[in-house]
């Protein structure tokens, strides 16, 4: 019809949005090398702590990368269906849905990844972690190695709950090199633990750069750098794209630009997982109405800093699904105040009892102590069905409406 | 047969009048803990003189409870917070709600602000149960809850009477399989009997139902068998506790001679053994503790489990009673139907909620699932 294809965008190749695609394109890639080469893949938890088979040595992949990549994909609502077919429950989480089914179709165009010889799992992130992986073993009838961390109740991890996870990980460690037949390396394994800190620090440094006023980023980059904090955390490769994007923000500041290509009229926390088969509607209503997104607790989600085992461990029994209300309130009204944020907009996620259960009272409390208007949406991670396009645009624009009369008056 | 009759009356008044049970207990000055679902430590509580007073929620509108939790988490922990928003449990001192599924973990968080008077008492327990790390873990778990009540009510915990209370509740796990054992060949004892049977257990002090059961025993036992062909059915789930429920499997002829329902008798198949403290009893029995959808099983235990018991009740099928927005029986599901088809045992699938109020879908399923079985 006369209309010319645009050239396809192609960064570039010393930026970090480069490197960052490049260590997750080569994340796949590597992943078929190994199964080639005969080597074990193990499928694991997104918060399974990673310097277990870092420093064994293992290839791993991660179902939830997978689920959400194939979901941004627009092949959510098929393989959902497949699991249904099987007899699940479209209640159920649809990341689960569509990796149980990926374990039986085993081929797509969207994503795909080597079918798996054994299974990590830890649920600091949810209780269906659980049921999803012990599923998908009897299913597939390979090994499954749980570390289990337990919702805490109470502020303050306890010395037991350190106890009881330490003897989980030295077990796993056991377990582990008798399946795969590789050996544990105290040397190697304070390495990792040297890397793995590195990379979180420059993650949260490049998050941290969304409390500048106007941000240098749009909050939507980090949804997608995210999958690199989940699949490379240990390595040298992501702690350098990661300091180096930190060095990019710190100059757009300086420069006063943004990947943010509209102008920043509010600012907001987007609370909950994306909706990625939604995510370019979700993304534009915002940005159509020059709403940036500058607070996620995502950035604390994969930023693990500790000193030693101990604080290690303490650090995977933190993470934002594992804690209770009050210190998840708290983690989020710092980042509200740090990054001067104006609204919050909460994602209801269908697929996410653990994330949605207490979510109407958190935000209540966040949104009181921080005097900023609150909306929230009903939406779903990964099964498109789940969605209203009419729901979120009238909910973000009475979040605006709110957000521009609070300007007026402020 | 009179007298059985009376018995089984008593049951169900007293499954019926939850409310009426806890005036009765407070009355007498006793100090009462609710329970919440699953595998809260009751006899932690027993033995510190408290009144565990169990509570699965019941069939309800929920309305309050919707300002704290989204429409997709289960009824059974939307209606205890209705509940305890609407007073429900006033008189109580404190609740104690373990953290064994992902719903469990927000009803204890929603409820600190929902239902502030009624202290909220966290149980956390491992998964990774039957380890060294894994036992000391659950202890500490005890402990916790054993310092909360001591903090909130006065009363003071000993080992030697949490010994005391062992006894007391092993003997009752013994006196409940007796009953569902005897139960299962007497067509005079109905789904709603049997069901009455068990839930009063939450309403009553656990030697007093006891007692009761073993009056019952021994008027089952007084009562001749009759010569009726029923279905026989195993039923698995959460809860099937809904009055409409239990009427359709009556009035279709279905006698339900085992269950793996977790309101029944997953809490009595395992008894505390012997061990150095009675904590340690404690931590012993949660450790052996399997075939439940909130407990890990990499080996799916539980569906093996079900066709066991198929086999030995000689079942003619099995009713799995699916609480709507339950994802560890949602995932369960799979697995047992698998196997149920590998078997060729009968199996049937219906959805449970308890704000369901048209029974009619549930009504012809089992209508036709007993058609095809009798």
């Amino acid at each position: 019809m006369g209309e010319e294809a645009k050239p396809k965008y192609i960064p570039d190749p010393n930026s970090a949005k480069a490197k960052l695609g490049k260590i997750a394109k080569e994340h796949y890639d590597n992943l078929w090398i190994a199964k080639e080469k005969g080597e074990m893949i193990g499928w694991c938890a997104s918060n399974f702590p990673q310097e277990i088979f870092q420093t064994l040595g293992l290839t791993v992949c991660y179902p939830e990368n997978q689920a959400a990549a194939i979901a941004a994909r627009g092949g959510g609502g098929r393989l959902c269906e497949v699991a249904e077919g099987e007899g699940y429950s479209n209640d159920i989480c649809a990341y689960a849905r569509i990796s149980i089914a990926y374990s039986q179709v085993k081929d797509i165009e969207e994503q795909n990844m080597p079918q798996p010889d054994y299974l990590l799992c830890c649920n600091n992130i949810c209780n269906c972690m659980i049921k999803w992986y012990e599923n998908l073993a009897k299913e597939l009838n390979i090994p499954m190695i749980l570390i289990d961390i337990p919702f805490n109740p109470d502020y303050k991890v306890s010395k037991e709950e350190i106890a009881y996870v330490k003897g989980q990980f030295l077990d796993a460690i056991r377990q582990l090199e008798e399946i795969t037949g590789k050996k544990w390396s105290d040397e190697k394994f304070e390495e990792i633990m040297k890397i793995s800190n590195r990379t979180s620090k420059a993650w949260l440094e490049a998050t941290s750069f969304c409390k500048y006023n106007p941000s240098p980023l749009n909050g939507f980059d980090l949804m997608n750098h995210m999958a690199v904090a989940v699949c490379a955390r240990g390595t040298v490769e992501a702690a350098e794209a990661f300091e180096l994007l930190a060095k990019e923000y710190e100059e757009s500041v300086k420069n006063g630009t943004s990947t943010f290509r509209a102008e920043e009229k509010h600012r907001i926390m987007f609370e909950g997982i994306a909706c990625w088969p939604h995510l370019r509607f979700t993304a534009t209503e915002l940005k159509s109405r020059g709403i940036n997104l500058v607070a996620t607790i995502y950035a604390d989600a994969f930023g693990f800093i500790y000193d030693d085992f101990d604080g290690l461990i303490e650090a995977y029994c933190n993470v934002p699904n594992a804690i209770n209300l009050e210190h998840a309130r708290d983690k989020r009204t710092a980042i509200v105040k740090n990054n001067k944020v104006e609204g919050l907009l909460v994602h209801v996620n269908r697929s996410c009892k653990l994330w949605s259960g207490f979510m109407y009272e958190m935000s209540r409390q966040i949104a009181e102590e921080c005097n900023v208007p609150l909306s929230t949406f009903d939406g779903d991670q990964a099964d498109p069905r789940n969605f209203s396009e009419a729901q979120y645009e009238t909910r973000v624009q009475a979040l605006t409406e709110i957000m521009e009369a609070n300007k007026g008056v402020r | 047969m009179a007298a059985l009759q009376d018995i089984l009356q008593e049951f169900h008044r007293i499954a019926a009048s939850p409310q009426e049970q806890m005036k009765h207990y407070l009355a007498q000055n006793k100090k009462i803990v609710v329970c919440s679902p699953v595998y809260t430590p009751e006899e932690v509580i027993h033995s510190m003189g408290l009144l565990p007073f169990g509570t699965w929620g019941t069939d309800m509108e929920i309305k309050e409870a919707k300002a704290y939790f989204p429409a997709f988490i289960c009824s059974v922990m939307q209606s205890i917070l209705e509940l305890g928003i609407k007073g429900a449990f006033d008189g109580a001192s404190a609740i104690v709600i373990p953290s064994l599924c992902d719903s469990l973990k927000c009803l204890g968080q929603n409820w600190k602000y929902a239902v502030p008077g009624i202290e909220f008492v966290p149980m956390t327990y491992p998964q990774n149960r039957n380890t060294t790390y894994g036992k000391e873990f659950t202890k500490a778990g005890y402990q916790r809850v054993i310092a909360d009540l001591e903090r909130i009510t006065g009363e003071t915990f000993e080992d030697e009477k949490l010994h005391k209370s062992i006894e007391i509740y092993n003997a009752h796990n013994q006196a409940m399989r007796e009953f569902s054992e005897y139960a299962k060949n007497y067509s005079v004892i109905t789904a709603a009997d049997r069901n009455a049977v068990f839930k009063s257990a939450f309403f009553l002090e656990k030697s007093e139902h006891t007692a009761l059961i073993n009056q019952l025993l021994e008027a089952l036992k007084e009562t001749e068998l009759a010569d009726v062909k029923k279905i026989r059915i195993v039923t698995s789930g959460i809860l099937a506790d809904a009055k409409e429920l239990l009427a359709i499997l009556n009035d279709n002829n279905i006698q339900v001679v085992a269950d793996d329902i977790a309101q029944e008798s997953r809490q009595y198949r395992v008894d505390c053994p012997i061990a150095a403290t009675a904590l340690d009893r404690l931590a012993e029995k949660f450790a052996t503790m399997n075939n439940c959808s909130v407990l890990y099983d990499v080996n799916k235990g539980r569906a093996s489990y079900l066709t066991e018991l198929v086999q030995e009740n000689k079942a003619d099928g099995i009713i799995y009673a699916l609480t709507k927005f339950c994802d560890p029986e949602e995932f369960d599901y799979v697995v047992v139907k698998k196997i149920c088809e590998e078997k060729e045992i009968p199996l049937l699938l219906i959805e449970v909620d308890r704000q369901m109020v048209n029974y009619e879908q549930v009504r012809t399923a089992v209508q036709t699932f007993s058609e095809m079985l009798g």
